[in-house]
């Protein structure tokens, strides 16, 4: 049975709706995310969960019981926001206890637990400072701390890392995951960003508009989009109707297909009907716009030495892996 | 500076002219002539008077006891109107928020008067009350009278002033707070008036300085009868008996010693609690 | 934010605020019933209703006289305010910024210092000798302006900053107009609406002065809150009338810069 289990859940706000039928199951210790772009409800999702916003209809199953009518207080779960919401008056040891104090928590043990807590996130050194006096990526460790401290049950993170910088996030990506991986912890995390949804989840829930469009592992979401929305948002996909299909084949092809920029190969070999429009360079690949049969397609190249590295104007051979085409809806 | 910055600069004379003449000059002379008396000449003979006398230490003891009480009750009353006030809809919200702006400018004379309607000696809550059986005998004209007048005209300020300090509490803290198992009364004592303090500490002084210096409402309801400073003050300066204006200055010092008391107590209670960053 | 809750915490905060709402109207009810009664003593509700006391107030030429000359020393000194006022303003933000921290502590003062403290000093420098004031509508001017001051300077400064006035002078001066043509031409238009708002909103504060207006000039020249206190011996009913009429003036005035505020904002 799944840990936790959203089933026919619903909201509107304002006389919309948010979304009208979400179903969901997460294993337990899985790590998943939500992904999605603005306004597809992914927080409204999460906040439901959390019991920060009430549901229209529907259940939330936590290992096997209904949490839509229990208040926050009770659920058992912790949350990471976007904005830390350390509280200001407490010091970085006193936030983090909170959680504790609120169980009436012995001082010792919290103590103890805090300090535990505090070296897991590498910010033993701080237990005296107060949030002001923090980097922004030391209040997200704070904040995440004080969400580990009471052993949830469940753990969601609300867009933790998007006011922080991408140094900082690259960092504190992998330290998130490494936490939750030695905790076993359940663990949804909400974003926008691609990157971040493929590098540390176990599966990807892909939403749009309310609806979850796709859920699968990191491979399968980026190789197999099951439609135009989906191939949109994740990767860089060159999406084709099926005539600009037809024509870049030579075959007859009858419905839109997806084509991955690293699957295109360009060489001077073969019959030179591919032209170079313009390129940029992003560090470890080289991104051409070319034109080939008509069609116009985006190939990303790694940037292995100076012979990938075509001039604008350059004709050459195209090459498509068959196994890369990809059917969309 | 270049002639530019000079005429500018002459645009400024007149400025500093009516400035100097309606607002410093009274002052400087207050200030010069408390410490000077017809019988003594220069020195502290007005103060010593003053503060050996059980008369004016009465009405020094009153007006604090009156500012103190009123702004108090005041501040209560208007921390949890400005909190609900937050919370409801927005039509609801900024019709009662014009109309504290307005009965700002009821206080005075008419407020005075008003309340003499409805609790003086004939007044119509006094009679309901008194039927009822709630209270024997109320007298407005007593210190506790006075301390509900002014808590009354407290309230508008209180409420100005507090509405925005809300906007410092961040909803996500209570969230957080939520999560972590903390009630609404948990939040409050741990997060949400210690964040508040400041603010709450702030307006409390800028009441207690309201009430010190308030002269039309006591003076409107008592006839300049009561015994507090700024009646006091008046009284030696504009009355028929006993003129006596270095006197008068002496006890307007007194007056606003007191209200820097209160201020610089404030802002050393400010430094003790945490910062906020901005 | 501004959500309205629902629910058992929603209303709770309802009642709170119309608790509040009734707390602060009950004062201006019982006036404006004790205005339009007949009579009413020793019980809780008057007797009968009647239109007399607002005729006879409205008729009577000391009222009017009373009026009138609240009318023209707060009229007066808003003038002086203004003219002495928007060239300092400007001076200051344009020429001299640092001197605003200056002036943010001078305004202070005037609230910081009781009038009754100032009365005393102003009685005794301005009450004989070259600069006799005392009792004339003058001294009023003089001071009421210091009153006008923090409104005036707070409501123009926050005006100026949100016009962003070096931009707009600099703009106005790359396109030729001398500083007197872009302060006149460009800064002033815009600043008119802040300043209509806190014109009214003075103008409300001014007319129901009565520390000033009472210990300096009193009787002589006679404003609407002195003459308010001096008729305390009259018919209460005649006194409520009095109250509700300047109520209702002051309701008016403070409405008309409610709108122009909610005009400024769109």
């Amino acid at each position: 049975m799944s840990y936790v289990s959203v089933q026919h859940l619903q909201k509107n706000y304002a006389g919309t709706t948010v979304f009208s039928d979400i179903n969901c199951e997460i294993n337990k210790g899985e790590f998943v995310t939500l992904l999605g772009p603005s306004g597809c409800g992914k927080s409204t999702l999460l906040r439901c969960i959390a019991g920060l916003t009430p549901v229209g209809g529907g259940k939330i199953l936590l290992d096997g019981v209904d949490i839509v009518p229990l208040s926050p207080q009770k659920r058992g779960i912790g949350m990471v926001f976007q904005s830390y919401a350390l509280f200001p008056n407490m010091t970085v040891e006193q936030n983090v206890a909170f959680g504790l104090r609120m169980q009436k928590v012995n001082a010792d043990d919290s103590h103890k637990r805090v300090s535990e807590v505090l070296k897991l996130v590498e910010l033993n050194d701080f237990a005296s400072r107060y949030p002001h006096q923090l980097s922004g990526g030391q209040c997200q460790r704070v904040a995440l701390a004080r969400s580990l401290v009471t052993r949830p049950r469940l753990l969601l993170l609300d867009e933790p890392l998007s006011a922080l910088d991408a140094r900082i996030r690259k960092h504190l990506r992998e330290q998130i995951r490494q936490i939750q991986r030695e905790l076993g912890l359940t663990t949804i995390f909400v974003t926008h960003d691609q990157e971040e949804a493929l590098t540390m989840s176990d599966r990807i829930f892909l939403m749009n508009q309310g609806k979850i469009v796709q859920s699968g592992d990191a491979e399968t979401l980026y190789t197999a989009p099951v439609d135009v929305f989906a191939a949109g948002f994740i990767g860089n996909y060159n999406l084709l109707d099926a005539d600009d299909a037809s024509k870049l084949l030579q075959r007859p092809i009858n419905h839109r297909i997806a084509i991955r920029p690293e699957a295109i190969e360009l060489s001077l070999d073969g019959e030179l009907d591919a032209q170079i429009r313009s390129h940029s360079l992003l560090g470890n690949v080289i991104r051409y716009r070319i034109e080939a049969r008509g069609v116009e397609l985006v190939v990303d190249v790694l940037n292995r030495s100076a012979a990938d590295l075509h001039p604008d104007g350059q004709r050459l051979a195209l090459s498509i892996d068959p196994t890369a085409l990809c059917e969309v809806a | 500076m270049t002639r530019g910055k000079w005429l500018a600069a002459l645009c400024l004379v007149p400025f500093a002219l009516f400035f100097i003449v309606f607002e410093i000059a009274p002052l400087v002379w207050v200030m010069i002539n408390s410490l000077q008396s017809e019988e003594f000449g220069w020195g502290l003979a007005n103060f010593s008077k003053i503060f050996s006398s059980k008369f004016y230490l009465q009405a020094i003891q009153y007006s604090l006891e009156i500012s103190f009480w009123s702004s108090v009750f005041g501040i209560v009353i208007a921390v949890l109107g400005a909190y609900s006030l937050r919370r409801v809809d927005s039509k609801l919200r900024n019709f009662v928020n014009a109309f504290a702006n307005m009965t700002s400018n009821f206080a005075g004379v008419p407020l005075a008067f008003a309340f003499i309607i409805l609790l003086g000696f004939n007044g119509s809550i006094t009679i309901m009350l008194k039927q009822s059986g709630i209270i024997q005998d109320f007298n407005l004209y007593s210190k506790t009278g006075l301390i509900i007048l002014y808590t009354y005209f407290q309230i508008p300020l209180g409420v100005l002033l507090l509405y925005p300090a809300f906007d410092a509490l961040r909803e996500d803290w209570r969230e957080s707070a939520a999560l972590l198992g903390a009630n609404g009364w948990q939040f409050w004592r741990h997060i949400g008036l210690p964040v508040l303090t400041p603010a709450l500490l702030g307006t409390f002084v800028i009441l207690l300085a309201n009430a010190l210096g308030a002269y039309a409402t006591v003076y409107a309801l008592t006839t300049g009868n009561f015994n507090v400073l700024p009646i006091r003050i008046a009284a030696m300066v504009s009355g028929d008996i006993s003129l006596d204006p270095n006197l008068a200055s002496a006890l307007a010092v007194v007056l606003v010693a007191l209200m820097t008391i209160v201020t610089v107590v404030h802002q050393l209670l400010l430094k003790r609690s945490y910062h906020v960053s901005r | 934010m501004s959500r309205a809750e629902s629910g058992p915490a929603g209303l709770y905060h309802r009642v709170v605020v119309y608790l509040l709402f009734a707390i602060l109207l009950l004062p201006l009810v019982g006036t404006l019933v004790y205005s339009i009664a007949s009579s009413w003593s020793a019980t809780i509700l008057p007797s009968g209703f009647t239109f007399k006391w607002y005729l006879q107030l409205w008729s009577d030429p000391r009222f009017l006289h009373a009026f009138g000359q609240s009318l023209l020393v707060c009229v007066g000194a808003l003038v002086l305010s203004v003219v002495l006022i928007l060239p300092l303003l400007f001076v200051v933000h344009y020429h001299f910024p640092k001197l605003d921290a200056l002036m943010n502590i001078l305004i202070l003062l005037p609230f910081a210092v009781p009038p009754v403290v100032s009365s005393v000093g102003l009685l005794q420098l301005y009450g004989s000798g070259p600069m006799a004031m005392v009792g004339t509508p003058w001294i009023l001017i003089g001071c009421y302006f210091t009153v006008a001051l923090p409104f005036m300077y707070r409501a123009i400064t926050n005006n100026l900053q949100a016009i962003n006035l070096r931009d707009l002078m600099d703009a106005a001066q790359l396109l030729g107009a001398s500083t007197f043509q872009a302060a006149f031409l460009v800064v002033l238009p815009n600043l008119r609406k802040g300043l209509m708002v806190a014109l009214l909103l003075s103008f409300s504060f001014l007319f129901g002065e009565f520390v000033f207006a009472n210990i300096l000039v009193g009787t002589r020249y006679e404003t609407l809150q002195v003459y308010l206190n001096n008729m305390r011996n009259s018919s209460g009913h005649f006194t409520s009338a009095l109250v509700i009429s300047y109520f209702f003036f002051v309701l008016v005035l403070t409405w008309i810069a409610n709108i122009l505020n909610k005009d400024k904002s769109e």
